[in-house]
Formats: structure tokens, C-alpha cells, sequence
């Protein structure tokens, strides 16, 4: 190994550096150098010691924290699959198998295409290779329908890294949470795939189709389509029970919980998202303020619904199932918490947490266009965040000059 | 008397504390001065290379401001004056002659002092060239002598890591020090602030009103220190010390020549056990081989101050005029396999993403100089403000500093800083940006711009 280090700086690195043969290429080399090794370089100046943390390790740490979601996103795809298309010889195995041929190709063209413009980007600029592109391109597709065309996936990353991210000058400019921002646009750009109400659970796979290691389709469905329990909820009739409209549609409050239902690849099941809530929390990368008020504006805003006297089923439902359906938890937990978009105060990431908890659920139950509300919540209140920084700083300002006021003259 | 517990705050868990013996250190053929410690000082050569000198002889002044002169610690001739950049005079080394010859100044007792006026003591100390050592805030330069401040500083109390123990330094000069208070009270109308930290043995002086701060680093930096008992205001100006300082203007005043000797420690990882200790040192005396005896490992960094605040100094540096400790270090350029997904054991770390943070809390560090990752795009999450007791938003502040908006700097409480108090808010930051540095960019204007 040490030798391969030491022939690697002797020989290879020289030609990326300044000077060197591939000079403009520099930004790529460093990424694999400082991947295999943290770098060796020592403090300018004061102070003349570090912490041993870095970007690098915040945000492997993230996806880290995505793993129990990105697991269970693709044993739930592969066994929604063969519930829908009534694979009857289906296994956990099998599950898992045809699982992977449905996400993994939808995350490996996420990182390729999104990398590619990442890669563009620093080459151009010059600097180096930022790691939050990491979670980015995997926190975009486990918010995708499983089944989501994968020139679909290339668009929306193009769209959330180039426009979301990159115009503004990279990692720590920009105003929009990228991966969120690549949903969006393929949420109005193509709604038939995404819409929301509707979500594709199975157009079969037909080359990988009746084997040993898929299974057997027994009847080939093209495109079954399922409403979300959103869809639902937000469609029954007034003066009906909104969860008996559910259950009637097989959704409990226990599988929405579990998350084994058709839905987004990694945001269905609050069970996986909560166990990357703990590793967040334990390691302390995610806010705890921007969670809490968010899941306190949540509840609120449904409990709110609730007493008020409003005829509509949705508005009835209690503020639990609001917690576990859609998109909201996994939002809240791994989108709001975005370091760049969120607000940068304690105070303002309180502010910022519970109005995208209550926008959240006012969307869901008073706009009947989107039944889902967490990802237009969670993005307005990403341009909203810097508002709410200025007045928090305003006050401060105040309040640190009136403390300075008062111990001078006193 | 006033107690003062600051909340906020991170220790660096380091090896290599100084014990408290005090240990006399060997006559120095070498002495130097440094005129590149004095920031913003343009210096106007009064000596050239081969000529004598008496000790106390002036050997450069300012030229924005000619009474600021600057004398030689020794008597001898000029060896070499060595030029930086620009042809600025970054060292003047001097030879000890066998014979001392030294201009001698006026003299005075601890209560004699009292009897002075203003004048009298500014102009005694810029003629002796000891009022470099007075400090003003904001922008932490040499004080300015025709604004009376609204109080004075001295700062007796330590919290980084071996920061000198003014408590150990103190033993014997009690006297010097009282003789020093009682001229800096004739600067001020208003009160001097004698700050120390808790649990120190100092006792309490005349003339001057005691503090005692509790906490973590940085609960002993001035800043801190001003932030509690009287914040500046604009347009309040408000005088520094550090307590061994003040010890060396009452020895001035008694003794009617230039202080001869001061305390340093000298510690940190990279020096000899046996070495870790403080040592009374003539002053500008050359260190090294001090330093030759007592560093142990390849690659140092010697830095006149502690791990956190200071500057680089070379092995072969002599005694500084300002600063009471040097801090060694090894030049960490060792780099890790898969840095970025180990447990993070055996690395010094604050946060918790790191297991060190909490199963190696008790234990003492070996820490070098590694950056430990690289520059990245500063993001604001208000992290760096979670070791920041004083009452700034930190993260603000420096992203007002980067656009150069000077008034929200202001607003913002800039004016209450030095570069020094954004140290941990620098160790902290995962994205490895170099904090002090923008800070003192942003001081720096509008000082040029005016407040």
C-alpha cells in the first residue's frame, strides 16, 4: 500500500499539478487523492490546529444516515412489483432482486449524470470537487417513483444540479435545496409519471421476466397505477371517514408507518427514516430544531384541521396519518435539514422547521391541485429561509446593542 | 469583585502542559528585535549594521509617528538587519558587548507615580519605548496616546491551552505590578479591570477592580473579558493589556532602565518532557538554544503564543517583546487511509461524528498542525458559533466580513473582536475556512474606511 502512495505522489501527482501535463484536471485527481487519503496539508496560520472533521465526512456521514431508506426503498419496490403483478413464486429474495434492477439504475444514473455536471462545473471553475453533490444524487432518487424513466432520472438531475445548484455558484450558494428542485421540475414537466396522485408500482420488466432469480409473472400488467393515500384521503366525499376511505384502499396507519405500500422509493416507510433520524442525531450532522418544530408544526396544523368545523374528510383525518403519509417525514428529516437552504439562525430554523410542517399540511388538505404539500412546503420555505435570517439578526442586533447600552451606563 | 461564568466554550484536550518551576535561563550572546511584531508600524532606521549601541539606545521609530520609538534590549553592535519584503526590516540582531553601557531614565516609586499627570506618563512611556506594550480595542492595535480610554483591560487570566499562568509569573514582582497599575490608572478616567481566572491565587491590587472569569477557552481572552463588564460602543476606545505587561512598565518605573528579564513558558507536545516549564529570560535573548535542547521530533512548528492564537516563529527566533509563551507542534502531514468513513478514534475531534469526541475527552492529545480535510465552500449553519460566548453572531459576522459590507460588520459587533476570538469558530469548521483571516481583513477595512 505504501509503495502505491509513494509512487502515486512521486510520479502521478506531479502531472496534476501546477504545470503539469493535465493541469485543468486537477479538481478530478484531488477528489480521488483526498478519497483514498485526507489530505496532507498543514495550517497556514492561526489557529494552528483543526478538528479533525471535514465536508467529506459530514456528508458520507448523510448517506450513511440514507442507508435503512435506501435499503428498504429497494426491497419495497421489488415486492410491490411482484404484488401487483401477481408473482406468485416471489421470495424476500426475489423481492430484492428485481428491487435492484428497478432503483439501482435509477441512483447510478443520478451520480453518472449528475457527477458529469458536477465534474463540468468544477473543471470550468476551477475548484474542487464539492462532496455535497454525494447526497444530493442520492437523496433525488429516493424521492422518485421507482418506476421513473431513466431519461426522466438524467433530465430531473440536470435540471436540480445545473439550475438548482450550479448557476449560483456551487455548494453553499445556492438558494433551493438541488435534489428537491430536480423533483420539482419533473413534478410539472412530467406529470403523467409523477403527478403525486398517482404512482406507477409495476410496468414489467419483461427481459428479466420468469426465472429463478425474478420469479414469475403470471400476468404481465403494463402500468398498473395506484392513487397514494394522499390521493385518497384528499378525494373522499364529505361527511364520509377519510380513514375508512383509506383502509378501504389498503392503507393503515401501520403499513404507512412500515412503509410497504407503492410510494416514492425511500420516503415510504417513517420506520427507515427514523432510524436515519437517530444516526443523524446521534452524530449531530442534522439540526434537532429544524425536526422538531418541523414535526411540531405538522401535528399542529393537522390538530388545528381537526377541531376546526370544516365539512372536507381530509381535514377530519387525525394529525397522526399526516405524519406518516406522503413525503413529509422523509422532508422534513433529510431535505429541510439541507445546511445551504435552511435558515442559518437556532431561532430561524425553528421558525423555518414548523412553518414547513404547517404549510405541509395546509396544502395537503385546503389546495386540492397537489395532494402532496412537503416538497412545495419545504421548497418556498427555502426562499423564505434568508427572510427569516434578516429578522432574526435585526433582532439580535437590537438586542446586543441594547445590552451594550445598558452595562455601559450602569 | 465581580464573578463571571461563561457558558460557552471548548478546551482542546492537549498534551504537553508546562510545569510551574521557573527556570533561570543562560546569558545570551544574541539579542534581536523584531519590528515585524509591531502591526502596521512603518519603521524609520536609526542604526546601521556595525554600529554600538548603548542598552536602551533608540534603534527605530514610526515614521506616521515619530515619538513612537522603539530601544535596544542590549548593549553591543549591530550584527545584521535583516530585510523581508519590500525591504521592510523584519529583525535587527545585535552582538552583546562585554561591557554594558545603558541610558538610564527617570525613576520612581510605587506611590511617587501617582503623583504624575497624564502627560507625564504617556511621554515617559512612548520615550522608553514601552507603550508599544498598551494595546487599544477596537482593532487591537498599539495604543493611540491622545484618546484617554474609557477603561483599561489587564489581562491576568488563561484558558487556551498553556497559555502562561500570570499567578506563576506574578511570584516576586508583586510590587512592580502595583507600581504599574498605579501609572496606568493616571491614563484613564475610568477604571482598570484587573481580570483573572477562577480559582487563581492572584491577589487583589489597588487601584484597579477585580474580575474573575470561570470556563471553558475563550473565557481569558480580553474580548471576553470586555464583553461582560463594559461592552465598546462606537466611538469607545478602551485600552489592553496582559498582565506580564503591566509588571514590565512598573519595573521600568522602579528600576529607571529598560526591563531586563521576562517569564515564558514554553510547552506542547513537540517539546521534551523535562523542557515543559516556564523560564525568566532576558528579553530579545536569543532562543535557540533553548529550543535545539528541548524540541523533540522532525518537522515543528514553534509559535509565539499557544496552539490556537499566535505566530509561526523560527527555531533560531530570540525573545519576543510581546507574547508569555511559546507552543510547540509537529507538522502533521500524515494523511489517512479512508479518512472520510473511519470511527475516527485515534483523531482530535470536538464533534461527534467523530467517536474520539466521546470516548477520548479525558485523555491528552498529541495534536499537530494537519488541516484535516480540505477548503470547501463556507456554508452558514451557525455552527461556528457554538464555542462563541460572546454575544455575536459569528457566522453572520464573518459572511458580512466576505462581502465587505462594513456596516453590518459594525452592527453586528466586529468592533468588539480581534481575530483571536473566531480561533475555535476556525477549529470547528468543517469546511476548513480560514476565519481569523477573513475577520481581520474585515477589521482592517473599516479601520481604512473609518468607523
Amino acid at each position: 500500500m505504501k509503495f502505491l502512495f509513494d509512487f502515486m505522489d512521486k510520479n502521478i501527482a506531479p502531472l496534476f499539478e501546477k504545470g503539469g501535463k493535465f493541469e485543468r484536471l486537477y479538481p478530478l485527481f484531488e477528489a480521488g487523492d483526498t478519497f483514498t487519503r485526507t489530505p496532507g496539508d498543514v495550517t497556514k496560520t492561526a489557529p494552528h490546529v483543526r478538528d479533525s472533521i471535514d465536508q467529506k465526512r459530514l456528508m458520507i456521514f448523510v448517506i450513511y444516515a440514507l442507508l435503512p431508506c435506501i435499503l428498504f426503498g429497494i426491497w419495497n419496490a421489488g415486492n410491490q412489483f411482484n404484488i401487483s403483478n401477481h408473482v406468485e413464486d416471489a421470495t424476500f429474495i426475489t423481492d430484492i432482486i428485481r428491487g435492484s434492477t428497478m432503483v439501482l439504475p435509477i441512483i447510478m444514473v443520478s451520480y453518472m449524470i449528475g457527477g458529469i455536471w458536477e465534474v463540468l462545473f468544477a473543471l470550468v471553475r476551477r475548484h474542487e470537487i464539492n462532496e455535497g453533490f454525494l447526497v444530493t444524487g442520492m437523496l433525488f432518487p429516493l424521492i422518485l417513483p421507482p418506476t421513473l424513466p431513466l431519461w426522466q432520472v438524467a433530465v430531473g438531475v440536470s435540471f436540480g444540479i445545473v439550475i438548482g445548484k450550479e448557476i449560483f455558484g456551487g455548494v453553499g450558494y445556492n438558494i433551493l435545496n438541488p435534489a428537491l428542485t430536480a423533483r420539482a421540475f419533473l413534478f410539472f414537466a412530467y406529470p403523467a409519471q409523477i403527478s403525486g396522485d398517482k404512482v406507477w408500482v409495476g410496468t414489467a420488466h419483461t427481459a428479466f421476466d420468469n426465472n429463478v432469480f425474478f420469479g414469475t409473472v403470471a400476468e404481465n400488467v403494463d402500468g398498473v397505477t395506484m392513487a397514494t393515500p394522499l390521493a385518497i384521503a384528499a378525494a373522499a366525499e364529505k361527511g364520509t371517514d377519510a380513514i375508512e376511505a383509506l383502509n378501504a384502499s389498503g392503507f393503515t396507519l401501520s403499513n404507512m408507518t412500515l412503509g410497504n405500500i407503492s410510494g416514492c422509493i425511500g420516503s415510504t416507510s417513517a420506520v427507515a427514516i427514523l432510524l436515519g433520524l437517530v444516526f443523524l442525531l446521534i452524530t449531530g450532522i442534522a439540526s434537532w430544531r429544524v425536526i422538531l418544530s418541523g414535526i411540531i408544526g405538522c401535528v399542529a396544523m393537522g390538530a388545528l384541521f381537526n377541531v376546526l368545523p370544516l365539512e372536507s374528510a381530509f381535514s377530519n383525518l387525525p394529525f397522526v396519518y399526516h405524519l406518516v403519509m406522503g413525503g413529509f417525514l422523509f422532508g422534513i428529516v433529510f431535505m429541510a435539514t439541507d445546511p445551504v437552504s435552511c435558515a442559518a439562525t437556532n431561532t430561524g430554523k425553528i421558525i423555518y422547521g414548523f412553518l414547513i410542517g404547517a404549510l405541509t399540511v395546509l396544502i395537503r388538505v385546503a389546495n386540492p391541485a397537489y395532494p402532496e404539500g412537503a416538497m412545495l412546503a419545504i421548497l418556498f420555505m427555502n426562499v423564505m429561509a434568508p427572510l427569516i435570517d434578516h429578522f432574526v439578526v435585526q433582532s439580535h442586533i437590537k438586542k446586543r446593542t441594547a445590552y451594550a447600552r445598558a452595562l455601559n451606563n450602569a | 469583585m465581580a464573578e463571571y461564568k461563561i457558558k460557552k466554550g471548548f478546551d482542546i484536550k492537549v498534551l504537553g502542559k508546562p510545569t510551574t518551576h521557573v527556570e533561570e535561563y543562560a546569558r545570551q550572546q544574541i539579542f534581536a528585535i523584531y519590528p515585524s511584531e509591531f502591526e502596521g508600524l512603518k519603521p524609520r532606521l536609526h542604526v546601521k549594521e556595525g554600529e554600538s549601541v548603548k542598552r536602551g539606545d533608540v534603534l527605530f521609530n514610526h515614521k506616521k509617528n515619530e515619538k513612537l520609538v522603539f530601544r535596544s534590549p542590549c548593549a553591543g553592535t549591530i550584527k545584521a538587519v535583516n530585510l523581508g519584503a519590500r525591504r521592510f526590516p523584519v529583525e535587527i540582531l545585535i552582538e552583546r558587548a562585554q561591557e554594558e553601557q545603558s541610558v538610564t531614565f527617570d525613576k520612581y516609586t510605587r506611590d511617587s507615580v501617582g503623583q504624575l499627570s497624564r502627560e507625564q506618563v504617556v511621554d515617559h512611556l512612548l520615550n522608553t519605548g514601552m507603550w508599544p506594550l498598551i494595546k487599544q480595542r477596537p482593532f487591537n492595535k498599539i495604543a493611540d496616546p491622545d484618546t484617554a480610554p474609557k477603561a483599561i483591560f489587564v489581562n491576568a487570566a488563561n484558558s487556551a491551552p498553556f497559555q502562561a499562568d500570570f499567578s506563576v509569573i506574578l511570584k516576586g514582582d508583586e510590587e512592580s505590578f502595583q507600581t504599574g497599575i498605579n501609572a496606568l490608572a493616571k491614563l484613564t478616567d475610568g477604571k482598570i479591570h484587573l481580570c483573572k481566572s477562577a480559582g487563581s491565587d492572584i491577589p487583589d491590587f489597588g487601584n484597579s477592580e477585580s474580575h474573575t472569569f470561570s470556563g471553558k477557552h475563550p473565557s481569558g481572552t480580553t474580548s471576553v473579558h470586555i464583553n461582560r463588564i463594559s461592552p465598546i460602543l462606537p466611538n469607545d476606545t478602551v485600552y489592553t493589556l496582559t498582565a506580564q505587561d503591566v509588571i514590565l512598565i512598573g519595573k521600568l518605573l522602579v528600576t529607571g532602565e529598560l526591563p531586563r528579564t521576562k517569564i515564558i513558558a514554553v510547552a506542547g507536545p513537540a517539546v521534551k518532557e523535562e523542557f515543559r516549564q516556564y523560564y525568566k529570560v532576558e528579553i530579545g535573548a536569543n532562543l535557540a538554544p533553548l529550543f535545539e535542547k528541548a524540541i523533540e521530533g522532525e518537522e515543528v512548528r514553534i509559535i509565539n503564543g499557544n496552539i490556537l492564537w499566535g505566530d509561526k516563529v523560527t527555531s533560531n527566533t530570540c525573545a519576543r517583546f510581546y507574547g508569555s509563551e511559546y507552543t510547540i507542534l509537529e507538522e502533521d502531514r500524515s494523511r489517512h487511509l479512508m479518512g472520510w468513513t473511519m470511527p475516527g478514534l485515534f483523531q482530535y475531534s470536538s464533534h461527534r461524528v467523530n467517536l474520539s469526541s466521546a470516548m477520548g475527552m479525558s485523555h491528552e492529545w498529541k495534536l499537530g498542525t494537519s488541516m484535516h480535510g480540505s477548503l470547501r465552500a463556507m456554508v452558514v449553519t451557525g455552527w461556528m458559533d457554538k464555542y462563541q460566548p460572546l454575544n455575536i453572531m459569528t457566522d453572520f459576522v464573518v459572511r458580512a466580513a466576505l462581502a465587505h459590507d462594513t456596516d453590518e460588520m459594525i452592527q453586528l459587533g466586529i468592533l468588539e473582536t480581534d481575530p483571536e476570538d473566531f480561533a475555535l469558530a476556525s477549529f470547528v469548521d468543517p469546511h476548513k475556512t480560514d476565519v481569523c483571516g477573513i475577520i481581520k481583513q474585515g477589521l482592517a477595512e473599516i479601520e481604512e474606511e473609518g468607523i
